[in-house]
């Protein structure tokens, strides 16, 4: 499929051409009717904000009217702030777990999945449900597992000797619970991608390779996972890009708390501005991020684009 | 391991089936394994419906009943929630589809610097954070009367999915050969015409994954309806279930039976359409190429 379109690909041009005839010239004109109803909305919803915020992060003032401009002071009080550090540091952690961790799940399921057996078709079905059930509903029931002295898993760490263990008490078990709960919901994403991935390597090159008296390990490490890099790169950044994002399953877990080892970057940026009324910061930090994100989003565009004329 | 034991007996048995044999208790071996993996896994999801059926903590009962969803139909708003999440999350999915197909019959078939352009900066769109855009819309939006409306809230699901339905609907339109509508141009047809009567219309997988792709995100979403919603008559699900969840934390029934409202759509589009579900939106359309 990549190597095929070294050839200059068929499709309709849109870029202005000379001497182009009357139907050329009709088809340009629908193209770009298609995609004004996109771009207007994006314009309105995307980029505008975007912009707004830009200036904003560079003024101070309340979240209604935009106060004197105070220049890069916003930037300069976040990357001195600990607390902004912190959420640095805490996005990072978060983010790795749950690249690393989901992935590990999602592509151990995956493989297993690979072989038939009884009853493949409906675990591979009710194993996607934690992507399906709502943030909302899951953080709740994960809430009843572990917040209260009450709870669940408390209740079990008592009764095995560890103690009063409080789950989303203490920052360090918190921030473990937290990236726990967020690979819990996105290994069915990387299931599902690392199951697309598998289902394109040859099996011959297993059969060859058993021959050739290959190990079971060795299989998987000079086989199967250089044929599935492409599928793991992309869903490796996706799913990071995904964690940056990440607002509810931090905040309806834990709030950020406590005393803020649970902060992200983002949940930062809300509680600067819905909470603490700070807007100018919150969107600085906002900002910030948005560079982060778009600069991996253009990476990977990059990479995924290079594959084509490869 | 005694599976080995069975499968093997001492004397000399042809190989092929005791190899066969082998092989039929490793798979059964693996089902049990991954059974009881899915069940551990599964174990947040059963507790949900598990707690929905216990009695309130008040009524004094034991056992299993449906007396929880009998208080929170009858003593909050939770109908109405439902209506305004269903109503937000529909028109939003139409609105979607509606505006990114023409505009991923673009993506997919464009050649040249514009179609370039129009494709990177749609990727780099779907990258950014929810929360950039949040904050000056709602300065936007209180100018206009569109804060604490389902209208604005809407607007905002739209405007958060169109980038990536656009790279889904794109990536759909890339199997449907361009030869089809090369000879629909032949006889005269219209790019118009070409899009509606031979790309379109051969679309509906792909239309259903991203209607369902619009749909989720607009039902599952938290931070936007709580930065947007202020009053209970406008609640969308997620609001309202967490607001009642904030009043009564310890009362669990009643608080579940309103998540397993909150559940079930999802789970029901998602057994009726398994086949058209697209895992996390653009992965799907990026892994496919």
């Amino acid at each position: 499929m990549t190597t095929a379109e070294v050839a200059p690909r068929r499709g309709l041009g849109t870029s202005p051409r000379r001497g182009a005839s009357p139907a050329e010239v009709r088809r340009r004109l629908t193209l770009t009717g298609f995609s004004i109803p996109a771009i207007a909305l994006m314009l309105l919803v995307n980029a505008y904000p975007v912009a707004f915020a830009a200036i904003q992060s560079v003024h101070s003032g309340g979240l209604v009217s935009l106060g004197p401009f105070v220049g890069a002071a916003n930037f300069r009080a976040a990357l001195t702030d600990p607390l902004f550090l912190h959420a640095v540091w805490f996005t990072l952690v978060f983010t790795v777990a749950a690249v690393l961790g989901s992935w590990l799940v999602g592509f151990a399921l995956a493989l297993a999945l690979r072989v038939d057996f009884p009853g493949k078709a409906l675990y591979r079905v009710l194993l996607l449900l934690p992507w399906i059930v709502p943030i909302v509903v899951s953080s709740m029931s994960w809430n009843w597992l572990t917040a209260t002295r009450g709870s669940l898993l408390p209740t079990l760490a008592r009764s095995l000797g560890f103690g009063e263990v409080l789950f989303l008490a203490n920052p360090v078990l918190a921030t473990v619970t937290v990236c726990v709960f967020k690979v819990w919901i996105s290994y069915p994403f990387m299931m599902m991608m690392m199951n697309g991935a598998l289902q394109g390597v040859d099996v011959n090159v297993y059969e060859a390779a058993t021959i050739d008296g290959a190990t079971r390990w060795q299989r998987l490490r000079y086989i199967t996972l250089p044929l599935t890099a492409r599928s793991t790169y992309i869903s490796w950044v996706l799913m990071a890009m995904f964690s940056v994002n990440d607002f509810p399953t931090i905040y309806l877990l834990t709030g950020g708390g406590p005393v803020g080892s649970t902060t992200s970057l983002v949940v930062l940026a809300y509680r600067s501005v819905f909470q603490d009324f700070q807007p100018g910061y919150g969107v600085a930090v906002a900002f910030l991020t948005t560079i982060v994100l778009v600069i991996v989003s253009l990476v990977l565009f990059r990479r995924i684009r290079g594959s084509h004329v490869e | 391991m005694a599976v080995e034991v069975i499968g093997r007996p001492a004397d000399a048995r042809p190989d092929k089936v005791a190899a066969r044999r082998r092989g039929r208790f490793a798979r059964i071996r693996l089902s049990v394994v991954v059974g009881v993996i899915t069940i551990f896994l599964l174990g947040p999801v059963f507790a949900v419906f598990w707690l929905s059926l216990r009695p309130p903590l008040r009524s004094g009962k034991s056992g299993l009943t449906l007396d929880s969803y009998a208080v929170i139909f009858k003593q909050t708003q939770v109908g109405l929630w439902m209506a305004n999440s269903l109503w937000v999350s529909l028109i939003s999915t139409a609105i979607a589809i509606v505006v990114a197909a023409p505009a991923g019959y673009v993506l997919s078939r464009g050649r040249g610097r514009a179609a370039g352009g129009f494709s990177v900066s749609i990727f780099v769109i779907q990258s950014f954070p929810v929360v950039v855009f949040v904050i000056p819309l709602f300065i936007l939006f209180s100018g206009v009367g569109l804060v604490d409306s389902l209208a604005g809230v809407a607007i905002i699901y739209v405007a958060q999915t169109v980038s990536v339905a656009c790279w889904m609907m794109s990536a759909y339109f890339d199997t449907i050969p361009i030869s089809l509508e090369e000879a629909a141009w032949m006889d005269g047809t219209s790019v118009l015409g070409g899009f509606f009567r031979v790309v379109l219309r051969n679309s509906l997988p792909g239309v259903l994954s991203t209607a369902i792709y619009s749909f989720l995100l607009a039902w599952n979403d938290y931070l936007v309806a709580l930065v947007f919603i202020r009053s209970s008559y406008n609640f969308t699900l997620p609001i309202g279930i967490q607001t009642f969840f904030q009043l009564n934390q310890t009362d669990w029934g009643p608080v579940m039976a309103c998540a397993v409202v909150m559940l079930a759509p999802p789970v029901v589009v998602f057994a009726v359409f398994n086949r058209f579900f697209s895992v996390g939106g653009i992965g799907g359309a990026l892994a496919g190429r």
